[in-house]
């Protein structure tokens, strides 16, 4: 019958999943843990009471504790497209629960606020036993997500560009993902600059499409390199078939959801 | 398997509880202090008739460990009901045949609730996403929406509800 | 009289039980106070169709908080039950717990009963059983073909056999095939209609409490009550005034609390443990085990003249009735009576098949058998109009019953009011019609 472990510090946590391992489920929010990993698991740990939930802009960019909630994106985070990912998730109640940590580990197709957090090419800091470690949401996600410590903060410099977040679901409201994206898109001397785009319900987990990227640096953002990158993204992905929908939908919407995306942005 | 002593309000009654590592706040609604609104349509977040008001926020009950509440406070329906809050909307309810089988109406009532004391004035579009998280499968939603629509006319003193 | 003398006909009516849906105060199954209570978690197949080879519940037996494991061994009398037997349908062909062999993923095969939840949950886990898989069959074609595997022996061609020995329920009227050759127009389409699950949000569940003297309390959610109690009296073989059943405060059916599938084994736990029993499905077994609206196959061949009447229609519809009958004969004749439409078509033929397959049994939803076949049926009356270049509206004025006619399943047409239903829907809807069309009445000739 399982523990409820109720860390004091950040610290103890780390320490927790040192000692614990595998066996311990991590509860913030509640809306994804207690559904999966908790009722299975020996030990819970429940990190709500740490005090991860403040949000931090500077010149630089913006620093998010895991524990933010959707809600708290919502009203005091000024950035539209994480308020398009946040409002997306659930419904209100999910929305005051859920946490950007939990997002970033939500099972596929779950997971719309790391799809945004990537194109911002983001930075995730974990404590662990031995002292804190960052490294790139991106790198996280292609080593296999695997964390060592707690998730505390992410980081992400202010975007390089005009950013836009779509999302594919079933439903206007409390819809799971068919398909994500976020795009973030930095014109130079009317070329693109730089391109950093991601998906959700892609594959595995929310990932970054290079492919797409390529396609459009250093070409004028019109009807001739969205196709192009169109293309990649829908041939570069390896989408799942699940309840909400199939793998051929899925390749398909990756194609049309990140062409209105990239018009978006064109049409300025 | 240790068992912990949580202490919340709940409807305006202090409740000090014995409770085992993974109960909910929803077992704990139910089963020990017999507040049986609160349904259990899925256990899964999905559904929302287990919702209810924590720390003057929506939350879902069955997905929120009872640990994670020590020190809060609760409102269910029946909460509401005590303080009388909301019988206007009761009321428009019963008018506009908002309910037929009635088991998602408790957390209609808590979620709409909770809509009114963050914005007193929503308008139809407002209403529709705050009440996202709240699954009926008999009214077709129309119903509730104008049964709410007119508690909020009502309150605003506009004419003709 | 005036409606406006009325007291009730057109008035408002208040519905009973608002006041306390309203404020959370409705009471349902589970909302039933009830001490010592113990839960039961089910064993399920993991396979379509497999014989069981053995069945080991000593691990699930010996796991904590589990009072009582209960398998087949543990069922009374002829171990198998039907829902209609009380109505003279058979034979019985389901088992409240599998044995011999499983035909459905999904199926009840072990009942645990524990004093958590939790507990029953895990115990259940520990099950093992012992499969010979068989080869399945999951479509209508597949179920049918010649050289099928058997799903239940009674019906070696996997299709249920009605009264005289028929393959379908029938309609037999005029001569279609005559008409066919008298027709302008052959208009033939197939139209299918997927399982649908009725998702209520109150699961299917129910308490059993033993009240002394060898009689059970059920608290239940089930649509049928007395249905209920009676196929719960049959299936333990104990008399009916054994049995006290409360109910009918449903947080939603539409046809997804018709089964008994809860009440027999409930019950039977309470009188295996002397304690109160709850079965409760969850979220997943709603979505997976619970019955759903069949799938349905509808065939449709028309024989239409220029002037837009149909002179005969030719029906062959087959019901996904899934792994066992259940209520499906009922739902193949109800659904064979709406063909061919509420049209007044002088040649009719149908054939309503029943056919089994390996999937979850199916069931009622919303209009048992209507549904489908009004969806077929609509769709190929606009398909006609379209072939003969006649409006939807006006081909379904022409063909609609009036007062008199005879249907084809032989029965005469009584206080018909199709053609105002059809001519107010038009004014609704704006849809502007000729003046002949406007004139109609169920009480006219039929044109042509």
């Amino acid at each position: 019958m399982a523990e409820y472990l109720q860390p004091g510090s950040v610290e103890e946590a780390a320490g927790m999943i040192a000692s614990h391992g595998s066996s311990l489920a991590i509860v913030a929010g509640g809306t994804s843990a207690m559904r999966y990993s908790a009722p299975q698991a020996e030990q819970v740990m429940g990190v709500r009471g740490l005090g991860m939930n403040k949000i931090e802009r500077s010149s630089g960019g913006l620093s998010l504790g895991a524990g933010v909630t959707m809600s708290q994106i919502r009203e005091s985070l000024p950035i539209p497209a994480l308020q398009d990912a946040a409002r997306g998730v659930g419904g209100p109640a999910v929305q005051n629960m859920a946490t950007i940590g939990g997002n970033i580990f939500a099972r596929q197709p779950y997971g719309d606020v790391a799809v945004v957090l990537l194109a911002l090419d983001a930075t995730v800091t974990f404590s662990t036993a031995n002292g804190e470690r960052s490294q790139k949401l991106v790198e996280f996600y292609d080593a296999g997500a695997q964390a060592d410590g707690l998730l505390t903060r992410i980081d992400c410099a202010a975007p390089g560009g005009e950013l836009v977040y779509l999302k594919c679901g079933r439903r206007r409201f409390n819809s799971p993902t068919v398909v994500a994206v976020a795009a973030c898109i930095g014109i130079d001397n009317g070329k693109v600059g730089n391109a950093c785009i991601a998906f959700g319900g892609a594959g595995k987990h929310p990932m970054r499409c290079v492919a797409a990227e390529q396609a459009l640096i250093g070409k004028a953002l019109g009807d001739a390199s969205i196709k192009a990158a169109a293309q990649q993204a829908a041939g570069a992905c390896s989408p799942g078939t699940d309840s909400v929908a199939t793998e051929w939908y899925r390749r398909r919407m990756i194609a049309t959801y990140l062409t209105r995306a990239l018009q978006q942005i064109a049409a300025g | 398997m240790a068992s912990k002593i949580v202490s919340l309000k709940v409807n305006g009654k202090i409740e000090e509880l014995v409770v085992s590592a993974l109960m909910t706040l929803q077992d704990v609604l139910r089963d020990t202090l017999d507040y049986t609104s609160v349904k259990e349509g899925c256990r899964q977040g999905g559904c929302g008739s287990c919702s209810v008001i924590v720390d003057g926020e929506l939350r879902l009950s069955c997905l929120t460990p009872i640990q994670e509440v020590d020190g809060s406070e609760v409102t269910t329906l029946e909460g509401l009901n005590q303080s009388n809050s909301i019988t206007a909307l009761q009321n428009q309810f019963v008018e506009k045949y908002a309910a037929q089988c009635g088991f998602c109406t408790p957390g209609m009532m808590v979620a709409i609730k909770a809509l009114l004391d963050s914005n007193p004035n929503p308008d139809r579009e407002e209403i529709v996403e705050a009440l996202a998280g709240n699954i009926c499968r008999c009214t077709g939603y129309l119903p509730i929406i104008e049964a709410v629509e007119s508690v909020v006319a009502e309150m605003s003193g506009a004419s003709g509800e | 009289m005036a409606i406006k003398d009325l007291k009730i006909v057109g008035q408002p009516v208040r519905l009973r039980d608002l006041d306390t849906h309203v404020t959370g105060e409705t009471v349902y199954y589970e909302d039933v106070r009830v001490p010592r209570l113990l839960h039961l978690k089910m064993h399920r197949s993991t396979y379509s169709h497999a014989k069981i080879l053995n069945i080991d519940t000593a691990e699930a037996k010996s796991s904590p908080g589990v009072v009582c494991v209960l398998t087949h061994e543990d069922l009374p009398g002829k171990k198998k039950f039907n829902a209609l037997a009380g109505v003279g349908v058979g034979p019985e062909d389901e088992s409240v717990l599998a044995f011999e062999k499983v035909r459905w993923k999904g199926e009840s095969v072990v009942a645990v009963i524990a004093e958590t939840p939790a507990q029953a949950e895990a115990a259940a886990a520990k099950v093992k059983v012992d499969y010979e898989e068989l080869p399945v069959v999951l479509g209508i074609d597949e179920a049918l073909k010649d050289g099928a595997p058997v799903i239940t022996a009674h019906w070696p061609n996997n299709h249920y056999i009605f009264p005289e020995n028929h393959r379908a329920a029938q309609v037999r009227f005029g001569d279609v095939e005559k008409a066919f050759a008298e027709a302008d127009h052959i208009v033939e389409d197939s139209y299918e209609t997927q399982p649908i699950e009725q998702a209520p949000i109150e699961t299917n569940g129910c308490i059993a409490v033993p009240v002394g003297e060898n009689r059970i309390t059920v608290y239940s959610n089930t649509q049928g009550l007395q249905f209920s109690l009676d196929t719960t009296a049959g299936i333990l073989d104990i008399p009916t005034s054994k049995l006290r059943f409360i109910g009918g405060t449903v947080g939603g059916g539409f046809g997804g609390k018709v089964d008994m599938q809860v009440e027999p084994i409930t019950t039977l736990a309470a009188m295996r443990t002397g304690r109160p029993v709850k079965f409760k499905y969850t979220r997943e077994e709603e979505m997976r085990v619970s019955s759903s609206r069949s799938a349905w196959r509808v065939v449709i061949k028309d024989g239409v003249m220029n002037d837009g009447r149909i002179i005969a229609r030719k029906i062959t519809t087959y019901q996904d009735s899934g792994a066992y009958l259940r209520f499906s004969s009922y739902g193949g004749m109800k659904h064979c009576g709406h063909m061919p439409g509420p049209y007044t078509i002088p040649n009719v033929w149908i054939d309503s098949i029943v056919v089994f397959t390996n999937r979850a049994p199916s069931n009622a939803m919303r209009g048992f058998g209507v549904m489908a076949g009004s969806f077929a049926l609509e769709v190929q009356m606009d398909t006609i109009a379209e072939t003969i270049g006649m409006d939807p509206w006006e081909l379904r004025l022409i063909n609609a019953y009036r007062e008199g006619d005879m249907k084809s399943h032989q029965k005469e047409v009584e206080d018909a009011g199709m053609v105002e239903t059809i001519l107010t829907a038009a004014k609704l809807a704006g849809k502007q019609l000729p003046e002949a069309f406007q004139n109609m009445s169920s009480f006219d000739q039929k044109a042509g």
